[in-house]
């Protein structure tokens, strides 16, 4: 026996085979992806909208209209969780046979639980960029062509990306990066106990497993 | 220098029961064998024998309730998660009755994933596969997915990726379950000729009668026991008789 002896899955590999696997399964790869873009747009749409009526309106628009956006904003986070976790659980479960085959070529628990986190990184990362952006804008254009208002509204819209005030939730949450990295942590957290419970599977349980 | 056990697999007593509300199921029940290095072996027995949790046990794919099971003299219980990673990585090859091919990766892909494992160079892992892949036959398919090939096709892809890391054994669960007749047959023969050509040991699980005729000797199993043990040659003569 060689000195080498011991299973290898570098990061590169797993990052690879990810990659691979999301390309390869596109069609099933956007509809989770579609239900992440759906739920970030939902939220940035909410936000941004809320953000660009209390700058033209004033901040002063009272603490219970506050309070109210804050609670939109929660209810909207809500909603676009219960998608991600939902798709992300279905995209681990169908797969369990191909866990189990992988176990017997010689993947540890590890090896498997970082490509599915990997693949909902990416995911996360992806429909939370393109849901992010689309529901900007759409809440920008729509703003813009509605109010009649002597504010640039697109300035307004556009300032919310460099925003990162964390004692206001409801302005930290208004910024469309801080969306894409809920989205990224939202995915992450949704696959994690579908892979785990998946990874701790024995080969054979994983691979009786019929979906 | 390389140690040569003259047994590829032992068991010891071995045994797995499985709870199921208030009856216990003797799955397996104290089954001690031994199997020498570069045998073809056959374990036979109706369905419900304990033929398919014979193979999991000694592939180190579950754990036995009772007894041992040695890999190459080691006892496999004794192994860390990370030792029988890779144990089930380079010493042992899996053929399955549904071929379990990764349905995304290619053919070459599939043959190359065990080696992903094992840490062979990207080079040396394509240019293994791609030999593998050509002495099963499918030289010209390489670039298909699973689901563009036949079940022999893929049979023989799950072959090749069985052997490609040159195991010890290769363990084979009813591999020609899904197959039609000729196919079968040219899979049993094909697992012969790379027995006699690597001297591999294959452990078959199944209950096709025509795996008897390249079989050294046979494992009738029945009710998770071993009821006899006979070679070819008695098999014959009974046939005959």
């Amino acid at each position: 026996m060689s000195g080498e002896e011991g299973v290898k899955f570098p990061l590169s590999e797993a990052f690879s085979f990810s990659l691979e696997s999301i390309k390869r399964r596109f069609g099933r790869a956007l509809i989770t992806m579609l239900s992440i873009i759906l739920g970030i747009a939902f939220l940035t749409f909410l936000l941004t909208t809320g953000r660009i009526v209390s700058v033209l309106y004033g901040e002063g628009s009272g603490v219970a209209v506050q309070f109210y956006q804050l609670w939109m904003a929660v209810i909207a986070l809500l909603i676009c969780s219960v998608g991600i976790v939902n798709s992300m659980l279905m995209s681990v479960t169908e797969r369990y046979k191909e866990i189990g085959t992988m176990k017997c070529l010689g993947a540890m628990n590890t090896h498997v639980l970082e490509i599915f986190l990997i693949e909902a990184l990416l995911l996360g990362l992806i429909g939370g960029a393109i849901g992010a952006v689309a529901g900007w804008t759409i809440a920008t254009v729509w703003q813009a062509f509605t109010q009649a208002s002597s504010v640039n509204i697109f300035m307004v819209s556009a300032s919310l990306w460099t925003e990162f005030n964390i004692n206001n939730p409801l302005l930290l949450l208004a910024n469309p990066l801080v969306n894409i990295a809920l989205s990224v942590i939202i995915a992450l957290l949704a696959a994690l106990a579908p892979a785990y419970i998946a990874a701790k599977l024995s080969p054979t349980e994983a691979l009786r497993y019929e979906v | 220098m390389a140690l040569r056990y003259e047994y590829a697999v032992e068991t010891e007593d071995l045994a797995k029961y499985y709870v199921m509300g208030p009856v216990t199921v003797r799955a397996l029940d104290g089954v001690s064998v031994k199997i020498r290095r570069s045998e073809y072996l056959s374990i036979m027995g109706p369905s419900g024998s304990g033929k398919t949790t014979f193979f999991n046990m000694v592939g180190g794919l579950d754990r036995p309730t009772r007894g041992k099971v040695f890999i190459d003299e080691v006892d496999i219980a004794s192994l860390d998660a990370y030792e029988l990673a890779w144990l089930r990585a380079k010493k042992i090859g899996y053929i399955f009755q549904t071929f379990n091919l990764i349905p995304v990766l290619t053919a070459l892909e599939n043959v190359m994933l065990p080696m992903v494992f094992t840490g062979v160079e990207r080079e040396e892992r394509l240019r293994r596969a791609r030999e593998m892949l050509t002495r099963v036959g499918l030289g010209e398919r390489l670039d298909h997915k699973p689901g563009e090939l036949s079940g022999g096709q893929q049979q023989r892809v799950a072959i090749a990726r069985a052997l490609v890391n040159d195991p010890v054994i290769v363990l084979a669960d009813e591999p020609t379950g899904n197959l039609d007749l000729h196919t079968g047959l040219e899979i049993i023969n094909l697992l012969k000729t790379l027995n006699t050509e690597k001297k591999v040991t294959i452990i078959n699980a199944t209950h096709d009668l025509k795996m008897i005729d390249v079989s050294d000797r046979i494992f009738w199993l029945r009710d998770g026991k071993i009821e006899r043990i006979e070679t070819r040659a008695e098999v014959a003569v009974k046939e005959v008789e």
